[in-house]
């Protein structure tokens, strides 16, 4: 029976090590799970193979209270301010072998999800949901110890300019264009339809659960103590985040 | 020295490579791509130093090292012509 671990809001760090920490009990045969969250205080996550310092203007992040961090799958730089992130964490087995195939049938939550709220959208290989063209979720997948852990966000708004204002450009004398071409081609659930917050994660956790049997858990006791541990001694750590 | 590109349809894909005497003595490899497993990517690196960038088996030597390894948004031929960029970049 799948876990779902209803919404709540944590630092770059904890998020990240929630993630694992699930991981690791999924690898260990406990059941599957799927956890909706935030980010406070706001955060840029980057990819696994990114330069932290290539990608981030750190003193800008510093300057804003805003908290970085390194994911363990791959992908791109994400501002994760006004949005609602997932994780998915199953073994592999009960997905398709085929990566992006996997993709495609977990980003179909969330279609589904959008179909709810009245949104049309569909899923754009390699990792995107775009809608009237225009991307508004972004996902990445990584697959260890036989247990795949997909997560992304379903973007609720966008502040275009504050995204660019914490993440490097490679030439700043495109800065202005990069800014204006990253609007034509990014929304927001905000911009399509006129729904709350609390909308979008009702009608994902329909979306997500529709087909499943389920229950709402929190984390386990043995769950949190190992996050609080992986957050102290991977997710905070330079040794991790300026890996490359 | 660094040569980065984004591939087309693909991902972003970043050498930074020291050499000496031609040859690569470092070579890092960043980007948004995605590899499963992950870990391959030290393997990747280590199959492109000490070469130069007119040896005939890059890509090969990038093959070989990705095994059963899946690279996803970019090619090994992708690869190697952004690594034998950089190591040119570099001369």
């Amino acid at each position: 029976m799948w876990r779902v671990i209803n919404y709540q809001e944590n630092s770059a760090a904890m998020n990240m090590a929630i993630d694992e920490a699930l991981s690791d009990s999924v690898a260990k045969g406990d059941d599957p799970v799927i956890r909706f969250y935030g980010w406070k205080p706001s955060a840029v996550s980057i990819g696994y193979f990114q330069s932290l310092e290539k990608e981030v203007d750190l003193d800008q992040c510093k300057k804003h209270g805003v908290e970085f961090v390194r994911r363990r799958t791959g992908g791109g730089a994400v501002y994760h301010d006004e949005e609602i992130t997932y994780s998915i964490i199953a073994r592999e087995a009960l997905f398709p072998g085929d990566i992006l195939e996997s993709y495609r049938e977990i980003c179909r939550c969330i279609v589904d999800s959008l179909a709810l709220l009245g949104i049309d959208s569909e899923f754009k290989p390699i990792n995107d949901i775009i809608t009237n063209g225009k991307k508004i979720s972004g996902n990445a997948q990584t697959r260890r110890n036989g247990v795949l852990l997909q997560h992304g966000t379903v973007i609720y708004g966008v502040d275009v300019d504050k995204m660019f204002s914490l993440l490097k450009v490679p030439d700043e004398k495109i800065k202005d264009k990069l800014i204006a071409t990253v609007k034509e081609r990014v929304t927001s659930v905000k911009q399509q339809k006129g729904v709350s917050r609390d909308e979008l994660l009702q009608a994902l956790i329909q979306g997500f659960t529709r087909g499943k049997n389920f229950r709402f858990v929190s984390l386990s006791g043995q769950e949190e103590e190992r996050a609080v541990r992986l957050a102290e001694e991977r997710y905070r750590r330079n040794e991790w985040n300026f890996w490359r | 020295m660094r040569y980065e590109e984004k591939v087309p349809n693909g991902k972003m894909v970043c050498f930074d490579v020291e050499c000496k005497e031609g040859k690569t003595t470092k070579v890092l490899i960043t980007g948004d791509f995605f590899l499963h497993p992950e870990d391959a990517i030290a393997g990747i690196e280590k199959s492109l130093t000490g070469i130069s960038a007119d040896c005939t088996e890059i890509q090969q030597k990038i093959s070989g090292a990705l095994g059963n390894a899946e690279l996803i948004g970019a090619t090994p031929e992708d690869l190697a012509r952004i690594f034998r960029k950089a190591v040119l970049c570099g001369e």
